[in-house]
């Protein structure tokens, strides 16, 4: 019941005409964070940081939060609309939101993600305000075995995630694990497949390569097939019927207690979560055959689960000051620029500030739906657009997003170095989304795993000894091998595949 | 910045005669004359770390003090990569009008030279302006943990060989040489102990407050919020003095390791030969602000010391760590 005041009392703070201005400021800039490619929340939070020179830390924090999960609403729009996600985390939107598009079901996608990441995101902040402390501790538990287990589990993502053929879905996530050794050892410290360039030792941004494997890719498969506008057929009904909403309930819940529940653990970003969810929609929907097609379950499912993991990232945050992504960073060093002193007695020594950032992230979550819902006819539009016109268009963000990551002209060339790999693998029909899950969860696997073995001094059996890394890494092989299963059985050749998967 | 702006030229030159025009006009023109009027335009400021980080933190303290200062905007570049050798690099390689600067700090200056040999740049080539802040370690064990000092730490590794976990941001970081130093003084061999290497600070201390690892040695910056929030406990900070926050831990000197002087700092460098003027004005500029009382009280607000060293001092203290951190580098097995 405690709570309940603390709530209400951040209800009067959120809600003053300042807060709510700077809610609505940053829920807009989040948008268009999210919407455009590479420019991702961690540069637009860092951009608007010099702000709080002149801000008092309430408004200027609410406003740098809702950047943070307003970029999460923003990132499907282009992966729906133009097969180009604005966010790492909306990678696997890509999937069934594009092929919906193309249908002439822009409408029906970008609606269900905004309701679906509103109800995601809205739930999730009922479990921060009533649990952080007792979960944060609960994220403290879990270490290193932990996270190797976890990533065993998401690696059964790959098979699904094929495409076509299965070995040439294992030739990209094989690649894509490559590309992720890239730069220095996290072990050791040493270079290792830098080839003497200075650039590499900082390893291959990730958002280059999502720019040049979807933006750039994109537009040369689009020339070269001469399309003229993405949609063929006309732009039909703007919003789900109700019978596709209350088939994404079962979907919104499970994409809820996913995302939250990883979210919670600072050794997750949304990008890996997002995947884990859309893996367990295609599994568990009854629409799971449809994958790959336009089902709207491949939508809500991702979409939902990254801002359910926003909202968990915030607990770590505000409940121990661990920041589990490099945005949530940023606005760590905000807090520390104000003198909020980030850990376990934030919450206790600045209630007022606290409850007011968590009741205007309720607000916040609110007024992007209010904002994108009306914005979903006009973004639907844009499929409707002469290519030649979209096509340059998307150039130009493109590089203009891939430099913004690390100020970075090389990261440039990568870009347009893996728009040429893109396109060569569409060409050949080789997904490339394996290869972009590989690359979020190597780093992760790689460091997990060796700092495991550390800790037992080099004896494996470590991971017996900790019940949670060995069921989640049995049920990762479990998976693995039902996944294998399920694609040899339909139909004798091998090769068939059971399911398509978007250009 | 540099690197940019070679390549904007190299560009132009290519394009043909009337780039190469523009270059030539370009060139005086981009580099005013710096001396009573700097600065004259906007300076970036690199650091070679992402957002977020100690030396991102100080560069915008200092950043917006000045800015307002000089009624010029300093602006924080942020050029993460490649453990900030990336960053470093490029500064070095700017041009040395003032207007390309960085945030230094321990890990890219001193530390670096002394664990790699074959760094894209001559560290010692930089030009040192001012030292700024101390942000310093605190070596700490999980709240719950039973040893109450530095020297039962010691005396349950020796009695239980193997066994004793310790986390470290990063393979070369600042904790590493830290830990590294405190085993070294207590006689304690490497070899006995399990070194488990996280990518950061806010890792290292997550696992430490989960039990993960036993031992951890990072920065004032890093660990308050666990210390007060008794996540994590400290057994003694490396600091000739205790620090105001926590004056019931101690220094390592009353720990029973007066040798230890791992230390965390933050200062602002530039290029290979920046002119004279350049150097005095940030100097003074610094030096004013050490003493300014609202910019220690914004300094205590996110963990930092404030250790002022003028231009020679900072560059005596420069090589003195560089002294300090090899033999540590070579007994760790990191340099190379």
């Amino acid at each position: 019941l405690e709570t309940f005041s603390l709530l209400a009392g951040g209800f009067a703070g959120a809600l003053s005409p300042q807060n709510l201005l700077f809610a609505l400021v940053g829920s807009v800039l989040g948008t268009l964070v999210g919407v455009l490619p590479g420019i991702g929340p961690t540069s637009g939070i860092a951009i608007l940081l010099p702000l709080t020179a002149f801000l008092p830390p309430t408004p200027a924090i609410i406003m740098l939060a809702a950047i943070y999960y307003g970029a999460m609403y923003g990132g499907s729009t282009t992966a729906i609309l133009v097969n180009i996600p604005g966010e790492v985390a909306s990678v696997v939107t890509t999937l069934d939101g594009y092929q919906m598009a193309r249908q002439g079901r822009a409408g029906q996608a970008l609606a269900i993600a905004a309701i679906s990441s509103f109800v995601a995101g809205t739930v999730s902040l009922v479990g921060l305000t009533f649990f952080a402390p007792p979960l944060a501790d609960v994220a403290l538990a879990i270490g290193p075995p932990e996270y190797t287990g976890l990533v065993i589990l998401a690696l059964a993502v790959v098979v699904s995630l094929c495409g076509r053929s299965l070995r040439k879905g294992l030739a990209s996530a094989l690649l894509g694990a490559l590309i992720a050794m890239v730069g220095l050892d996290p072990q050791s410290g040493r270079r290792r497949f830098t080839f003497g360039v200075p650039q590499l030792i900082g390893g291959v941004d990730f958002i280059s390569v999502i720019i040049g494997l979807y933006a750039i890719a994109e537009v040369m498969t689009n020339v070269h097939t001469a399309v003229t506008k993405v949609s063929a057929v006309p732009l039909g009904r703007l919003f789900p019927t109700l019978r596709d909403l209350g088939a994404c309930v079962g979907t919104m819940v499970r994409c809820t207690l996913v995302g939250f529940g990883l979210g919670l653990l600072p050794g997750c970003t949304p990008g890996a979560i997002s995947f884990l969810s859309y893996d367990i929609e295609r599994r568990v929907s009854r629409a799971g055959s449809k994958f790959g097609t336009g089902a709207i379950q491949g939508v809500a499912g991702p979409e939902g689960a990254n801002n359910a993991a926003t909202s968990g990232g915030f607990v770590p945050l505000l409940a121990l000051g661990i920041p589990s992504t490099p945005a949530l960073a940023v606005l760590l060093s905000g807090l520390m620029i104000y003198g909020l002193q980030p850990g376990p007695l934030l919450m206790e020594q600045q209630p007022a500030f606290v409850w007011a950032v968590i009741a205007s992230m309720y607000v916040g979550n609110v007024m992007l739906l209010i904002l994108n819902l009306p914005l979903v006819g006009l973004w639907a539009r844009l499929v409707m657009v002469p290519y030649p016109v979209l096509g340059p268009l998307i150039l130009v963000f493109s590089v203009l997003g891939a430099f913004s990551v690390r100020n970075s002209t090389f990261d440039v060339w990568v870009a347009l170095a893996f728009g040429l790999l893109g396109y060569v693998m569409r060409v050949l029909d080789f997904s490339a989304t394996p290869l972009v899950l590989t690359l979020i969860l190597t780093p992760i696997l790689e460091n997990s795993l060796r700092q495991s073995l550390s800790m037992s001094a080099g004896d494996v059996r470590i991971f017996l000894e900790r019940p949670v890394a060995l069921g989640l890494a049995s049920l990762g092989v479990v998976l693995t091998a039902v996944s294998l299963y399920a694609r040899r059985r339909p139909g004798a050749g091998a090769t068939g595949a059971p399911r398509q998967e978007g250009s | 910045m540099g690197t940019l702006r070679k390549r904007g030229r190299v560009w132009l030159a290519v394009s043909g005669a009337v780039g190469l025009a523009l270059v030539l006009f370009a060139g005086p023109g981009a580099a005013p004359a710096a001396a009573p009027t700097y600065p004259a335009r906007p300076v970036d400021m690199v650091v070679a770390f992402a957002p977020g980080g100690g030396a991102d933190v100080t560069a915008r303290l200092v950043a917006t003090y000045l800015s307002k200062k000089w009624g010029q905007p300093i602006n924080v570049v942020n050029r993460p990569g490649g453990g900030g050798i990336l960053g470093t690099h490029e500064v070095l390689a700017a041009r040395p009008d003032g207007y390309t600067l960085m945030m230094d700090n321990h890990a890219v200056n001193a530390m670096l030279a002394a664990s790699q040999t074959d760094l894209p740049f001559k560290w010692d080539e930089r030009t040192p302006i001012a030292r700024v802040t101390f942000d310093p370690v605190f070596y700490c064990v999980k709240f719950d943990a039973p040893w109450q000092s530095l020297k039962e730490v010691v005396a349950h590794i020796k009695a239980n060989p193997k066994t004793l976990r310790w986390g470290t941001a990063h393979a070369g970081g600042i904790s590493t040489f830290a830990i590294t130093q405190f085993f070294a003084a207590a006689g304690v061999d490497l070899a006995q102990t399990n070194r488990v290497i996280f990518p950061g600070g806010a890792p290292t201390l997550t696992a430490l407050a989960g039990g993960h690892v036993d031992f951890a040695g990072q920065q004032w910056s890093e660990v308050r919020g666990l210390v007060a929030g008794k996540k994590i406990r400290a057994l003694a900070v490396v600091l000739p003095q205790r620090v105001k926050e926590f004056p019931d831990v101690p220094t390592a000197r009353e720990a029973g390791f007066p040798e230890l002087d791992v230390v965390g700092w933050q200062g602002v460098t530039g290029p290979p030969g920046l002119p004279a003027e350049v150097v005095e004005r940030w100097d003074e500029a610094i030096r004013g602000a050490a003493a300014d009382p609202a910019f220690l009280e914004q300094a205590a607000k996110i963990g930092k010391v404030i250790a002022y060293l003028g231009p020679q001092d900072f560059r005596k203290f420069m090589f003195a760590e560089y002294d300090k951190y090899l033999p540590l580098a070579i007994k760790m097995g990191l340099r190379k």
